[in-house]
């Protein structure tokens, strides 16, 4: 029967519920928070500025020059300054692109909480690659 | 055509691409490259920084539903992510080093094979009632005791865990075994995503099927959860790079937000044996497209 018990004993603590919740409910908030982001975007940039939003063929998007659109965080907050759409939107993506990092942060401070030091010290093992691969990222681009 | 009726279409397939990608723990790059650069002809790069934008829209709002439900395995996915982000930072450092054509043929062999692995592995009974369902873990532990040494380390790791299963109606229980040999194909699934610029759910939902023995509807949704955190990591490069046109990447957010809001929604009812059917079929159309680029 030890398999048995083997089996039994480990079934007890999965993720608890605490935990679990805490993330889904911060996933769920930058969800919202990144579609309201680019609902605004899209509707500031086909107010503010028809022309690239509306009337533009299709043809002309793909000479597109990366250079014309914003692409450093420097340039994003200067376009949401100006009213920008496609800063605003940029914006939004970048909230979604961060969520699951928030999550993570997020599950890292239940598990710590919760003095489950293993899982704390995998999650923010995590953490710091995603970082480190910022980084390198960073000084690449 | 204009960009209001471009965003338009972005817009719809993008809907279906969530829809697809949260129910498959895929980012829904499959559907969202290939109309970009086959029917509108736009660069490739600007196709695959749009692509990740995918993938992190999808990862989010599908994981927000699943983990609350427990249908995603927030400590497999934990732990796994420590394997894929390495693997994901591994590629990007050797991107150049192998030929692109061979690892795009080798990629589509791979997930050919695993297809049919997947097609071949038999519906495991799920039990009715309780007691059976206690007789099929002391089974499932009795079977990996002594053999793998993987389900030692899930032990430790107390990654063994249930989930509720709406289309079944009943808890199902699940042991999780070689969790070495899991964080190992993990590792390669992250380098051969950092390398070829792809999502790599197609690997990850396979490795934790065949090799981990999680159940398809927690292997799909917690791929989902583990895509986003890979993503994330080379997301940032892609910005930086100027590969995330807004007018392109913006649309196509939006709509898989909406899809994946909706698959996820429709997971957790969704029969086992049906998913893993169209997870298969899905997968045979990905290989074709990778095998195709190898050779093409």
């Amino acid at each position: 029967m030890a398999p048995l018990a083997r089996g039994y004993g480990a079934l007890t603590p999965p993720s608890p519920r605490g935990v679990r919740a805490a993330v889904g409910r911060v996933l769920h908030a930058g969800v919202l928070v990144s579609a309201a982001i680019l609902l605004t975007g899209y509707l500031v940039g086909l107010v503010g500025d028809p022309a690239a939003f509306g009337s533009h063929a299709v043809e002309q998007a793909h000479l597109r020059a990366s250079a014309s659109f914003p692409h450093s965080f420097v340039a994003v907050w200067d376009g949401i300054g100006r009213g920008s759409g496609e800063a605003i939107i940029v914006a939004g993506v970048l909230v979604l692109i961060l969520t699951p990092v928030a999550g993570l942060v997020t599950s890292a401070v239940a598990f710590a909480r919760r003095r489950d030091w293993l899982f704390t010290a995998i999650s923010a093992s995590v953490l710091s690659v995603i970082l480190g691969s910022f980084l390198i990222g960073w000084l690449s681009a | 055509m204009t960009i209001v009726e471009l965003s338009l279409v972005l817009f719809g397939v993008s809907i279906l691409a969530g829809v697809l990608g949260s129910l498959l723990g895929l980012g829904g790059g499959f559907v969202v490259v290939p109309v970009l650069t086959l029917v509108f002809h736009l660069d490739i790069r600007l196709a695959i920084g749009t692509s990740i934008v995918a993938v992190a829209a999808t990862s989010s709002a599908g994981a927000a539903r699943n983990v609350t439900e427990s249908i995603t395995n927030l400590r497999v996915a934990t732990f796994l992510a420590l394997a894929t982000t390495l693997g994901a930072v591994t590629g990007a450092l050797l991107a150049g080093v192998f030929d692109a054509r061979f690892l795009f043929a080798l990629f589509g062999v791979v997930l050919a094979v695993s297809g049919v692995q997947m097609v071949r592995k038999r519906r495991i009974p799920v039990a009715k009632d309780p007691i059976p369902a206690m007789a099929t873990i002391g089974v499932a532990a009795a079977f990996t005791e002594g053999v793998d040494r993987g389900g030692r380390l899930a032990d430790r790791l107390a990654l063994h865990s249930a989930y509720f299963d709406e289309a079944e109606g009943l808890e199902v229980p699940y042991v999780v075994v070689n969790t070495g040999l899991g964080l190992g194909l993990m590792y390669l699934a992250g380098t051969l995503s950092g390398l070829l610029g792809i999502g790599s759910g197609v690997l990850k939902v396979p490795a934790m099927d065949l090799a981990m023995h999680i159940p398809m509807k927690v292997s799909t949704a917690t791929s989902n959860l583990l895509i986003g955190l890979t993503a994330a990591a080379s997301a940032v490069v892609y910005f930086a790079r100027g590969d995330i046109d807004p007018l392109i990447a913006g649309p196509v957010a939006i709509g898989v937000l909406l899809g994946a809001t909706q698959g996820s929604k429709w997971l957790a009812g969704m029969r086992s044996d049906r998913l893993r059917v169209l997870f298969v079929s899905v997968l045979g159309v990905v290989a074709v497209q990778m095998i195709w680029k190898g050779i093409g």
